[in-house]
């Protein structure tokens, strides 16, 4: 499938494997920095995965780093100010950011304000408004195998003056190094590893389906779809398979180059708006509302679907299955995968579970309307169908 | 040898740009036009459609929305005042709480005539959208009404999402956008 138009760019160079952690240094040399600033939080740092990078810039020519260990569960304007006032403060020259995806976001948000010379980011809100700025060198070190973070052009970041969430949308946004090494995800318990999968499965088939779809970003979803089904089960029994660790680390990243460019659309939209009134976890939000969005789209992305099962559920599946029951079949796949997590990681299944109640449907519905997500669904969704598809995944 | 070519090829050139910005220029006038209509037509359906006028409550008093066409192309802007949506044309000095701006009057045209879909046209990056991207949506949204009543339905049913349906009679949102006038200082789309 050829779109008439698409654009596409993916500019993070990968370092992927082991010791990975260990070529920061050289990444960081090559792009000029000599001080970097490491942004983390209290919970990476407790567990020691901060310290293997630490001591791997220790280590080597740089001698060392400063470190921001504050970063909240939801990143900040306050603290994207904090984090860069100490960049400054300490003559910084470059980020890594080791963490999760508040952590990224607190990268990506105190690269904005460096950038722009401390602008007011509520200026700065929108899509392709940030272009032609001089981020300063970020390296991304996710230690969750999920969000995609490490690779993608967007960043959340929270007005908590002003009670805004505020989102950032540029290709000037993506890191310029995401490093994956499987030790940053060895220590994760199966509840994460299975929430974040589904997460990295949420952004393939949305990426897939969504209205800028084109073969690049299919590539890259296709694949991310293909390493999930073939490590899910390794990485939920065994977390401290560093081969299926690293290859779900890789499957997130794929996933979020594809989403990064041909974006996510009512999953994440309806998803967004239950963290904002329930404050349901994303990944959760994800997992469980994708086959109830699935069955929404079904009618207008048949044909995606029945491509998706491929990856989905394996060859045998797909050649056993006739081609008219493929759409159906891809929504079942997903279904059997999101049981598999149920079972072995405890990851909720409805709504209900997570506290949704039916009062804050209509509200929850309202919010996801006004997300950016919504815009790029292949089909158009209504304030009747998301309190719909919230009702049937309640 | 190469002068007199590099000579002979100068009017060649020349007369060769000339009709391109002849039809560069007609481009930004027929956007310009569009752009009127499309301004008008908003201010009327958030007077006279529910949808648009629940639309246009949820923005805040003094919201600015302007769309044009970058660098210097056409533009429309309308200010919501009094709670009541009113059209300022094109050349408004006012900053636009949200700016809505098409990268080039050839990527904008397709849209402004009903050949492509503004939200085909926001997945292809044609427009890049300066502010909340939430009022960005309800902006959208409101257009795809509005487009409801200027397009015929043989070309809202190719670009709108959904089936065009109109709460009032097309002819009074028409009416309505023809003899609205420009409610502020500035003149009309330029």
């Amino acid at each position: 499938m050829i779109p008439a138009f698409y654009e596409f760019r993916s500019a993070t160079k990968i370092v992927s494997g082991d010791n990975a952690i260990e070529h920061i240094a050289f990444e960081l040399e090559n792009l000029g920095v000599t001080r970097p600033l490491v942004i983390t939080d209290k919970r990476i740092l407790e567990l020691g995965l901060t310290r293997i990078v630490l001591d791997a810039l220790a280590d080597s020519e740089l001698g060392g780093a400063v470190v921001f260990d504050d970063v909240p569960v939801d990143s900040s304007v306050e603290v994207a100010n904090s984090v860069a006032r100490l960049f400054k403060d300490r003559a910084c020259d470059g980020i890594v950011a080791v963490g999760g995806g508040s952590v990224l976001d607190t990268a990506k948000g105190a690269a904005i304000v460096l950038a722009t010379g401390g602008a007011d980011l509520m200026e700065l809100r929108g899509s392709e408004v940030l272009s032609n700025m001089p981020m300063p060198p970020l390296v991304a070190v996710p230690t969750t195998a999920g969000t995609g973070s490490e690779v993608t052009g967007a960043a959340v970041i929270k007005d908590t003056a002003r009670d805004v969430k505020m989102a950032f949308v540029s290709f000037d946004l993506q890191p310029h190094v995401a490093v994956l090494d499987p030790r940053m995800t060895l220590g994760l318990p199966p509840r994460i590893t299975a929430s974040t999968a589904m997460d990295a499965v949420v952004h393939s088939v949305e990426a897939a389906s969504c209205r800028q779809r084109n073969p690049l970003s299919d590539a890259y979803a296709y694949s991310a779809v293909t390493l999930v089904r073939e490590n899910l089960d390794t990485v939920l029994s065994d977390g401290r398979d560093k081969r299926a660790r690293l290859a779900m680390a890789n499957a997130a990243l794929m996933a979020g180059i594809a989403f990064s460019n041909s974006m996510v659309g009512v999953v994440h939209a309806i998803g967004h708006a239950c963290g904002g009134v329930a404050h349901v976890a994303h990944g959760d939000a994800m997992a469980i509302l994708l086959p109830y969005c699935m069955e929404f789209n079904l009618d207008v992305c048949a044909d995606v679907y029945a491509e998706i099962l491929l990856p989905l559920a394996g060859a045998d599946v797909y050649a056993a299955t006739a081609p008219a029951d493929r759409p159906a079949a891809a929504v079942a796949a997903v279904r059997a995968m999101l049981a598999t997590c149920a079972d072995r990681g405890g990851l909720p299944l409805r709504l209900g579970e997570v506290g949704v109640s039916v009062s804050q449907i209509a509200d929850i519905a309202r919010v996801a309307l006004g997300d950016g997500s919504i815009s790029f669904n292949p089909k158009d969704v209504s304030l009747q169908d998301a309190e719909a598809i919230l009702k049937a995944a309640l | 040898m190469g002068r007199p070519a590099a000579r002979s090829a100068a009017p060649r050139a020349s007369a060769a740009r000339s009709p391109r910005k002849r039809v560069k220029r007609a481009r930004k006038a027929l956007a310009g036009t569009v752009f009127i209509f499309l301004g008008r037509g908003l201010a009327a359906a958030a007077k006279h459609d529910s949808r648009v006028r629940g639309e246009v409550a949820s923005w805040p008093e003094g919201t600015v929305v302007a769309i044009g066409v970058a660098p210097d192309g056409p533009r429309m802007t309308v200010r919501k005042a009094g709670g009541r949506l009113e059209y300022l044309g094109g050349a408004s000095d006012l900053k636009p709480t949200l700016h809505v701006e098409f990268k080039s009057v050839d990527v904008a045209l397709p849209v402004l005539i009903g050949m492509k879909g503004m939200l085909q046209a926001f997945a292809e990056h044609r427009a890049t959208l300066k502010g909340d991207i939430a009022l960005g949506m309800s902006l959208v949204r409101s257009l795809h009404i509005v487009e409801g009543y200027l397009f015929p339905d043989v070309i809202g049913i190719k670009v709108l999402p959904r089936a065009p349906h109109r709460e009032v009679s097309r002819f009074r949102v028409y009416a309505s956008t023809l003899t609205s006038r420009t409610a502020a200082l500035e003149g009309e789309a330029r």
